[in-house]
């Protein structure tokens, strides 16, 4: 089978780069051969620029870190910001702490939350502009619609990288087409160890920090993004009981790796 | 059959565990010589269908006692237990969860696999890629940097 033609975007936002990658075509669903795909990723952007400039930390001039530095207090707070915190909160509650919306200093960092919910409202906003098939990219989390062979049903293939090898793939995973997982996220310990604060309960029950976490790198394949991606966080924050915990409660399938090289999977991701 | 020898340990370590629970009340029932209601999670109460004597702790702790029904995420559950002079002599099963949806449940744990056991993907087949956080500088390098620029 040949690779589908499919045409890609990219724009930076949030420390990392988002791609939205489209099937090349003029079929129905498609963005076609003019201005788009221009239009498509413009939309997008729109959707990052304005929740990274509401809740970003590095921004001095952001809600965030106004909360941060206790300049604003959450009472005064935008709808937007208490409706985030809140499902953080929700998050915390349904992780047993392993996902939390502090960091150990205390200070509120919604950022493990945030960029789940912008790849959603990102999807959310290329359906709006009758955009039926897509694959949104952003930092290694991944939200497809439709198919890469529109009118095909065929699913969108999402490789995950091998944390000790990161040119090459650890195995695969179809998303969208006829089955109901939309959304594959990873998270690991090695990369951007303050991402991982919820760590901090993991910390204090197993005297390791991110640093001695048990899992290297976590995927969870989940019918939405902000789950995918909560979860990973969760599972690399809370190892094995909180991966347990996960695939009780949800309609997940995970691959896990942990420090030894050692995988765990669900069996969505045998072979 | 390792499915269903893992669903039984499973329930029979849940009523153990209620079991306990249970026996647990019993004692502040004895202690403050009221006998004969438990009250579980749900805040529906326990009964206590037989039982006699009001002589002594012993003799008070003898009969059956049906434990509430504990909604579970994979269904209600309910448990009696048979005390005889104080102690847990037999433990049954009033309301068990769907064993079949259980058994799925169980066996949607993630367990250990060989790396050739993965489903496997191909660079040249996959249409992106999912990798723990990249930063911007990192991406320059990621496998999905080389898939954008070939669908530029």
């Amino acid at each position: 089978m040949n690779s589908p033609a499919l045409k890609t975007r990219t724009f930076g936002c949030m420390g990392t780069v988002i791609s939205l990658t489209v099937p090349a075509g003029t079929g129905p669903g498609t963005v076609g051969p003019d201005g788009g795909l221009a239009a498509a990723a413009a939309a997008v952007e729109r959707v990052f620029a304005g929740l990274d400039g509401t809740f970003s930390l590095y921004r001095r001039d952001s809600e965030a870190s106004r909360l941060a530095r206790g300049s604003m207090s959450l009472r005064a707070a935008s709808a937007q910001m208490r409706g985030r915190y809140a499902d953080a909160v929700g998050w915390r509650l349904l992780t047993d702490g392993a996902f939390s919306p502090e960091r150990p200093d205390g200070v509120l960092d919604l950022s493990g939350l945030i960029k789940g919910y912008a790849i959603e409202q990102a999807g959310d906003a290329l359906l709006a502009l009758g955009v039926g098939d897509w694959c949104l990219n952003a930092g290694g989390d991944v939200l497809v619609n439709g198919s890469p062979r529109p009118s095909t049903g065929a699913p969108w293939q999402a490789g995950i990288v091998d944390p000790q090898d990161r040119d090459t793939l650890i195995g695969g995973c179809p998303l969208g087409g006829p089955g109901t997982k939309r959304a594959l996220a990873t998270s690991g310990s090695a990369e951007r160890g303050d991402h991982i604060w919820g760590a901090r309960s993991w910390s204090a029950r197993s005297r390791t920090g991110p640093a001695g976490a048990e899992f290297r790198q976590v995927s969870v394949a989940a019918p939405d993004i902000i789950t995918a991606d909560v979860l990973a966080t969760a599972i690399v924050a809370g190892g094995t009981p909180m991966l347990d915990r996960a695939t009780d409660g949800w309609e997940i399938e995970v691959l896990a790796v942990r420090g030894s090289g050692e995988l765990l999977a669900t069996p969505g991701f045998r072979a | 059959m390792r499915a269903r020898a893992a669903v039984s340990a499973a329930l029979a370590s849940a009523g153990i565990l209620l079991a306990g629970w249970q026996a647990g009340v019993r004692v502040e029932d004895t202690g403050s010589g009221a006998v004969g209601t438990l009250s579980g999670t749900d805040g529906t109460a326990g009964s206590r269908t037989t039982g006699s004597g009001t002589t002594g702790s012993a003799a008070k702790a003898a009969g059956t006692y049906a434990g509430a029904v504990v909604q579970t995420r994979f269904g209600a559950v309910q448990v009696q237990i048979t005390v005889k002079a104080g102690a847990i002599t037999d433990v049954t099963a009033l309301q068990l969860t769907d064993a079949e949806r259980k058994s799925i449940q169980i066996s949607n744990r993630a367990a250990p696999l060989l790396r050739a056991e993965v489903l496997k993907a191909q660079s040249s087949k996959v249409q992106t890629i999912s990798g723990a956080t990249v930063t911007s500088a990192a991406y320059l390098t990621s496998l999905q940097a080389a898939l954008d620029a070939a669908n530029l």
